[in-house]
């Protein structure tokens, strides 16, 4: 069985709902960083299947090493504030995150 | 075409054409190496990052000068694609690198002159700052969907840095932590919009998705029954959401004053100018990529009121927060999110024209309402920076950045209080200064999209009405610094008229009048860089 353009693309919305899901529902600070990643990735299955399925082509393919590469750098820098708010926190949890408001 | 002679068109291309047109990027590029590399070799203990930093600056200034110049020649082309298509080198491009180059200057100055960062700190700073810029300058000049996103990419990853920055302060730390979270999200968000958009009309290059989204509506209805359109809208739809984070619109606003408030004052000043800026130039080349298609103008003007419906929420939403507010980082923060909403307006009004049945007609108002956000702009660079100057100036002698804390300085320092009366008499747009001329341009020409679409009448009177909401507590700031009583036990802020501070501030405050009093040579100038972007 060969799959076709929807299967692709019902995989990478599966992926994105997910990552979606997993940012508003997380309450530690690397877990929605890690639904980050899963939004990232359903987008980048999206750009290889249209790259492979329509004119996008290779531009597609191109597309998401670029956005492997970006979302390295994020994850570094998100990664190093996460670090320091835990430095000043000693803890890891968003909901903590509440003194500055009004 | 065989390979070499292929490899022989793109080498020519890149060093005749792509290299000079990004010649100011390629100059802060090398100023941030060569900041790091002095600190590599210990020369940064005899020249300070700040010097090499504003040396770097300057020459940034002196590239986009000569840019003016050569795109400014009588037989100029006027709009060119460089890097293959990837950047678009115009007008309006190098508007956007003069003005970021000169709010880095102005930044840099500011940092300099307050002490924040140190000299240990220094070329890291700088570097994010720099790097931001050039992220902003990208964003600004982006000809595809790839570019789009590495632009937004490149200015937001540096931004969480430097709100971040003051380490070891639990503010600092939350604010930045809030502000990635949110701001990795909405990145996310983005992409995947933009894979709906690059997949469906087969093309990354903006400059052929209106043609694209035309031929994807010639098979169907034109209107959202159509699969593919539905699609592509959607992908607009999540595009939005990215842009709307970047711009701090409403319901996408809750990291601005949590991100202002922990972050610095200066590192304030650079989100609410700079960093606005960039995504209004994104917003626009993003929107008018996407305007024009035939068959597609209904769908688009209702993109277009759905923005402006946006911009209504976000100026009232901004005005009316910013009353309780007793921190004023925190006040500025909402009068930023109040004026992003003034300025979308004008992203509104174009949207709106230039889909309407005789847009060719309606060019000239369609560049209006292009001049119009970049003056507004240009004047919202000197007032709000102004505004973020004067309270870190005066946070480095009071320790505080509560409006309590500046009660009665008029006695202490006179020039800090009237600088801050003109830029806040500015930003709620009094005659005659510069923010009356901005507004005025982008009501005007908001009024006029309304012969197209009612909604625009509405957006306009929204305007009009927030612009006395806003009065209230700007006057209550100033109230607290003129007619209060200084308390005996306050940090004493002896800031006199002849300190670098306060020529400093009294420089921007001169621009902002200035820019209300002679309007002709900024809307001149601004009125061609909307030329440069015109379809007809």
């Amino acid at each position: 069985m060969t799959a076709d353009l929807n299967s692709y693309l019902f995989v990478g919305a599966v992926l994105f709902v997910c990552g979606v899901v997993c940012m508003a529902t997380k309450r530690n600070g690397i877990g929605v960083l890690m639904g980050v990643e899963l939004v990232l990735n359903g987008a980048n299955v999206n750009f290889v299947a249209f790259s492979r399925y329509t004119d996008l082509g290779l531009d597609g393919q191109i597309f998401s090493l670029f956005v492997i590469v970006l979302a390295a750098a994020e994850a570094a820098v998100a990664l190093a504030i996460a670090l320091n708010f835990y430095n000043n926190h000693l803890t890891i949890d968003v909901d903590r995150a509440n003194k500055l408001k009004g | 075409m065989l390979f070499p002679q292929l490899l022989d068109k793109l080498i020519t291309e890149t060093t005749s054409l792509s290299l000079p047109g990004f010649s100011v990027e390629l100059c802060l590029s090398a100023t941030i190496v060569a900041m790091l590399m002095m600190r590599l070799v210990n020369l940064d203990r005899l020249v300070p990052a700040s010097v090499t930093a504003v040396l770097g600056a300057f020459a940034a200034l002196v590239f986009t000068w000569l840019q003016f110049r050569q795109i400014g020649a009588a037989d100029a082309i006027v709009s060119q694609k460089i890097f293959t298509g990837l950047l678009i080198h115009d007008t309006f491009t190098v508007f956007f690198r003069a003005f970021l180059s000169l709010f880095l200057l102005l930044t840099i100055a500011l940092t300099s002159l307050t002490g924040i960062p140190d000299n240990e700190d220094g070329p890291d700073f700088y570097s994010l700052l720099f790097g931001a810029t050039i992220g902003l300058m990208i964003m600004a000049s982006a000809n595809s969907l790839l570019m789009l996103f590495v632009g937004v990419e490149m200015a937001s990853v540096p931004s969480y840095a430097m709100v971040g920055f003051l380490k070891g302060r639990k503010p600092s730390s939350e604010a930045a932590l809030k502000f990635v979270v949110y701001g990795a999200g909405a990145a996310g968000v983005m992409l995947y919009g933009i894979s709906l958009i690059a997949g469906v009309l087969g093309t990354a290059d903006m400059s052929l998705l209106a043609d694209r989204l035309g031929a994807a509506a010639a098979g169907g209805s034109g209107g959202l029954s159509d699969p593919e359109l539905r699609a592509v809208s959607l992908g607009i739809l999540l595009v939005m959401v990215g842009l709307a984070f970047k711009l701090s619109l409403v319901p996408f606003h809750f990291w601005c004053p949590d991100a202002f408030e922990g972050a610095s004052a200066e590192v304030a000043g650079f989100l609410s100018v700079a960093s606005k800026a960039g995504a209004f130039g994104l917003l626009v080349r993003f929107a008018l990529a996407l305007s024009g298609a035939p068959g597609t103008e209904s769908l688009m003007i209702a993109f277009g009121v759905g923005i402006g419906f946006i911009a209504c929420v976000t100026t009232t939403f901004g005005n009316l927060a910013a009353y309780s507010q007793t921190n004023l980082k925190r006040l500025l923060a909402y009068s930023t999110i109040a004026h992003a909403g003034y300025m979308v307006m004008a992203v509104s009004a174009l949207l709106v024209m230039s889909n309407s049945v005789n847009a060719a007609a309606m060019q000239v108002d369609i560049n209006h309402s292009v001049e119009g956000l970049l003056y507004y702009l240009f004047v919202y660079l000197f007032m709000n920076l102004g505004a973020f100057a004067v309270v870190a100036i005066a946070r480095n002698h009071t320790f505080s950045e509560e409006v309590d804390s500046f009660k009665g300085l008029v006695s202490q320092s006179p020039t800090l209080c009237i600088v801050m009366l003109i830029c806040m008499f500015s930003l709620v747009g009094m005659p005659p200064f510069g923010g009356f001329v901005g507004k005025l341009m982008i009501f005007a020409s908001a009024f006029k999209a309304g012969d197209v679409h009612w909604f625009m009448y509405v957006v306009v009177a929204f305007g009009a009405l927030n612009t006395v909401f806003s009065l209230v507590y700007y006057i209550r700031v100033l109230k607290t610094m003129f007619m209060d009583v200084r308390p005996v036990d306050a940090r004493p802020v002896p800031v006199h008229l002849g300190s670098l501070e306060s020529i400093y501030v009294v420089a921007l405050a001169a621009f902002v009048f200035l820019l209300g009093v002679l309007p002709q040579f900024l809307s001149a100038t601004a009125g061609a860089a909307a030329q440069s972007l015109a379809k007809f």
